[in-house]
């Protein structure tokens, strides 16, 4: 799932450790959420949107063709 | 960056924890190990050593239990990957091995524990592997 991790992170000045430490999982984690290669579970994405102060539509962003109402 | 230099708690914490759970099982596995070593063991040492073997793979099992628990999501499916991959290359080497051994061409007693040994280091070696190579 695309997320913005990287950018909000740099913004921040913290590094992958630091977020992590910050939501309580391990670097990997991030470093796979980050980069695409794990799609996190719903608490952590919570945790990420609250770490961020934003909601999680903010921070994660839907890699699929939008759908018609 | 830092970020790759840079180490997390929860994998310090995990680290430290796994060592010092560790220590006491791997004396365990040495003691078992000595006891088992002699020549010709009496009653009470072929007792000892049973037990000692015992203790000593209840306590690996615990362990691993213990450090899976402790594993964050992505580790957790990184472990759980693993296994299934080395469950699998265990299961195709037993039937190859037991095909073999019908048609006399290896000893079944022989190659098992070495296929049963093989499974939880490839085990190991994948999810070691897997987590090193994204750092």
């Amino acid at each position: 799932m695309k997320n913005r991790l990287r950018e909000l992170r740099a913004a921040r000045h913290w590094s992958q450790a630091d977020l992590a430490d910050r939501c309580g999982v391990s670097r990997q984690a991030i470093n796979a959420v980050e980069t695409e290669r794990h799609d996190p579970s719903l608490p952590l994405a919570f945790t990420l949107a609250d770490v961020f102060e934003l909601t999680i539509e903010q921070v994660f962003l839907p890699d699929r063709p939008s759908v018609d109402r | 960056m830092s970020d790759h230099l840079q180490e997390d708690n929860h994998t310090r914490a995990a680290r430290r924890a796994l060592f010092m759970e560790g220590l006491p099982v791997v004396t365990l596995g040495a003691l078992a190990l000595a006891l088992g070593s002699g020549p010709d063991p009496g009653t009470t040492l072929r007792n000892g050593w049973l037990a000692a073997t015992t203790v000593f793979t209840l306590s690996v099992v615990w362990l691993l239990v213990r450090a899976f628990r402790r594993a964050d999501e992505y580790l957790r499916r990184i472990q759980l990957e693993s296994m299934a991959v080395a469950f699998a290359a265990v299961m195709v080497a037993l039937w190859l091995a037991t095909a073999l051994a019908a048609a006399d061409v290896v000893d079944l007693r022989q190659v098992v524990p070495a296929i049963l040994v093989a499974g939880p280091a490839l085990w190991l070696v994948l999810a070691d592997l897997r987590t090193r190579w994204h750092r």
